[in-house]
Parts: C-alpha cells; sequence; structure tokens
C-alpha cells in the first residue's frame, strides 16, 4: 500500500515538474492541453466569484494568456490548479478596479494594509440564473447570490474543487484560520439559504 | 448535557465537510446521529445542500474555449519571436562591447593624434574619445527605451 501511495506520489511530481518546463518553453500545444482540461473548472470558478457569465468570458481568456505570460513562474510543488485560480483571483480583482476605480476602497479590507483583496459582490440571482442549467438552476443561482462573494468562492473551491483548505489560503491569499471560518460560516449560509429547496 | 451533545453533533457534521472527521470523532457522531432525529436532518440538509451546489454547472461555450486557444498560440508565437528578437540584441551588444573593447587603444590613438595636429587642448579630445566610444551604446539603450515604453503603451499595462 505504501509502496502504490509512493510511486503515485512521484509519478504526480514528475507530471508537475514536466508541467512547469512546459509552462516555461512556453508549448501551445501543452497550453492547449491544458485550456481542454482545466475549462470547465476554470470558468465555474470565475462565474462564482464574478456572478457574471460576460466577466467570466473575458476573464477565461485572460487568465489563459496570463497562464501563457507567466509560466515560468509556477511552482510544481504546489498544484496546477491551485495556481490557475489565484492567477484567475488576481485577475478577476484587477478586472474591478479598472472597471469602476471609483469603489477602489469598496475593495480593501478596511483594518490594516497587508489585507489581501476582497471581490465586490456584484452578482445577483438572475446573473447566476443565466449562466446555470437543469432544473435546479433558479434555486441554485438565487442561493449563491445570497451568499457574499468571499464565502461563495471558498465553498466553490472546497467543495466543487476539491482543493485542501491550505490550498485554499494560497488561492485567496488569506490566512487558514480565515479560510476555516469563512467555509463553516459559508456551509451555514448555504443550508439556510436552501432551506425551501430541500424542505 | 443533552443540549451540549446536540452542539457537539452540529459541529460535528459542518467539521465533517469542511475539515474531515477523526475516526473517534466520526463514531462519536455516527452513535449521536443514530439516537436523535433532529441532528440526523440537518446532516441530510447539509449533505443535500452541498450537492445542490456540486450540481451547479454553468454553461461553457465551445466557441470561446476555440477562441481563447487561438489566441494563446497567436500570444505563444508573439512571445517566441520577442525573445529571438531579445537574443539577437543581446548577442549584438556583446559583439559590439567586445570590439569597442578591442578597438579602444586604436580610438585613443587616433584622437590623440587628431588633438596634436590640430592643437586642441588634452581635455577637449578625451572628452571626444569618451563620447565617441559611449555614444553607440547610448543610442543602443534609448531605443530599446523608446521601444519598450511604446510597448507598454500598445498593451494598457
Amino acid at each position: 500500500m505504501e509502496l502504490a501511495t509512493g510511486w503515485f506520489m512521484n509519478a504526480e511530481r514528475q507530471e508537475a515538474g514536466e508541467l512547469a518546463r512546459g509552462l516555461r518553453r512556453r508549448d501551445p500545444a501543452l497550453i492547449d492541453d491544458l485550456i481542454q482540461r482545466y475549462q470547465y473548472r476554470l470558468f465555474r470558478y470565475l462565474v462564482m466569484i464574478t456572478g457574471s457569465r460576460a466577466d467570466a468570458e473575458d476573464l477565461f481568456q485572460e487568465t489563459w494568456i496570463r497562464v501563457l505570460e507567466k509560466g515560468h513562474q509556477y511552482d510544481h510543488r504546489w498544484k496546477f490548479e491551485t495556481w490557475l485560480f489565484s492567477i484567475a483571483r488576481h485577475l478577476a480583482i484587477d478586472f474591478r478596479r479598472r472597471r469602476q476605480p471609483q469603489s477602489l476602497d469598496e475593495l480593501v479590507q478596511p483594518t490594516g494594509t497587508n489585507r489581501p483583496l476582497e471581490l465586490e459582490d456584484t452578482a445577483t440571482s438572475s446573473a447566476f440564473e443565466q449562466v446555470f442549467q437543469g432544473e435546479e438552476s433558479a434555486s441554485v443561482a438565487n442561493a449563491l447570490a445570497h451568499l457574499p462573494p468571499s464565502y461563495r468562492e471558498v465553498l466553490t473551491l472546497r467543495f466543487h474543487e476539491d482543493l485542501q483548505l491550505e490550498e485554499i489560503a494560497r488561492v485567496v491569499d488569506t490566512p487558514l484560520s480565515t479560510v476555516k471560518s469563512r467555509l463553516y460560516r459559508g456551509l451555514t449560509m448555504l443550508r439556510e439559504c436552501l432551506k425551501d429547496f430541500y424542505l | 448535557m443533552r443540549e451540549d451533545m446536540h452542539a457537539r453533533a452540529l459541529e460535528l457534521i459542518d467539521k465533517m465537510q469542511v475539515e474531515g472527521l477523526a475516526l473517534e470523532e466520526r463514531s462519536e457522531l455516527e452513535a449521536h446521529l443514530e439516537s436523535c432525529a433532529d441532528c440526523r436532518t440537518r446532516s441530510r440538509e447539509t449533505e443535500l445542500a452541498l450537492r445542490v451546489l456540486r450540481s451547479a454547472a454553468p454553461r461553457l461555450d465551445g466557441a470561446l474555449v476555440l477562441r481563447t486557444q487561438m489566441r494563446a498560440r497567436v500570444r505563444a508565437l508573439e512571445i517566441m519571436e520577442g525573445a529571438a528578437r531579445m537574443r539577437a540584441l543581446w548577442i549584438s551588444c556583446t559583439l559590439s562591447w567586445v570590439l569597442g573593447v578591442v578597438s579602444a587603444p586604436l580610438l585613443w590613438r587616433g584622437f590623440e593624434w587628431i588633438g596634436h595636429r590640430w592643437a586642441i587642448s588634452r581635455p577637449v579630445w578625451i572628452a571626444g574619445f569618451a563620447l565617441a566610444w559611449v555614444a553607440p551604446a547610448v543610442v543602443a539603450a534609448a531605443v530599446i527605451a523608446w521601444r519598450q515604453a511604446g510597448r507598454t503603451v500598445t498593451s494598457g499595462e
């Protein structure tokens, strides 16, 4: 069992190393493959943090261009998706800042100068309804629109993307304790929002 | 006491989803859930809420993916061409520096001869030599800086 785990981890590390080398070379075929592989996950994450299909589409393209340009900065000790989501998040914040420079103050946490930037909540129920499919879309859209983006974000990273808590902390550039408290609070809010759905 | 058990069970229900439970915690929770309908309902609600969240699947336009792949290829090409240009520039800079160093004594003697021939004072012809020696590098640096500034404005950074 231990041997199998060791072999698996070794293979995973080797794959991450090859990925890092490919990104440094800016291999177009590798980027094509990565876009194919991570398209749904990245788009879902962008939709969750922006609450807008149009913004998510713009940022989807920009994120991959940034991956190509900054490929040499990828640290293969971390999962690729952790780095990918972190890039997407920074772009989303820049995007919001460029679009609404007057609301820059709202993006920065009021206390402490070193606190990371937060995403602004502009999502509405209808914005999510346009994005999600299936019978449950209206209830899910309504529930998600009621969640503040910082909670929506960590819930997505944890329960959609199955990232570890440390990986989430790295993506959102926030202490682990804050990530945990957001997850607990977000879970409670989600349960409350969806109460009508399963009653 | 019973209230404490409920509170603990509710805490464990959320912890199981967020952080995962240790073996003892899991058995403790399972034992409580067997005997407590309220907490069972809460556990079911939590699982349902997460199932609903996981079912949220945004539609992704296939054309967007193709467009993105195309843009990435074009950008990769641009970066590679830029890198090739920079490589050529570095090679020519290095060659020019080597030639400059090698030709410096000759150039010095030339300026010295001109100084004697036309009775130019020593500080003036030395300044002329320094200018002639440094001028190509200054011009090259200015051109690079100008082009770099142009690129930054174009990309809107």
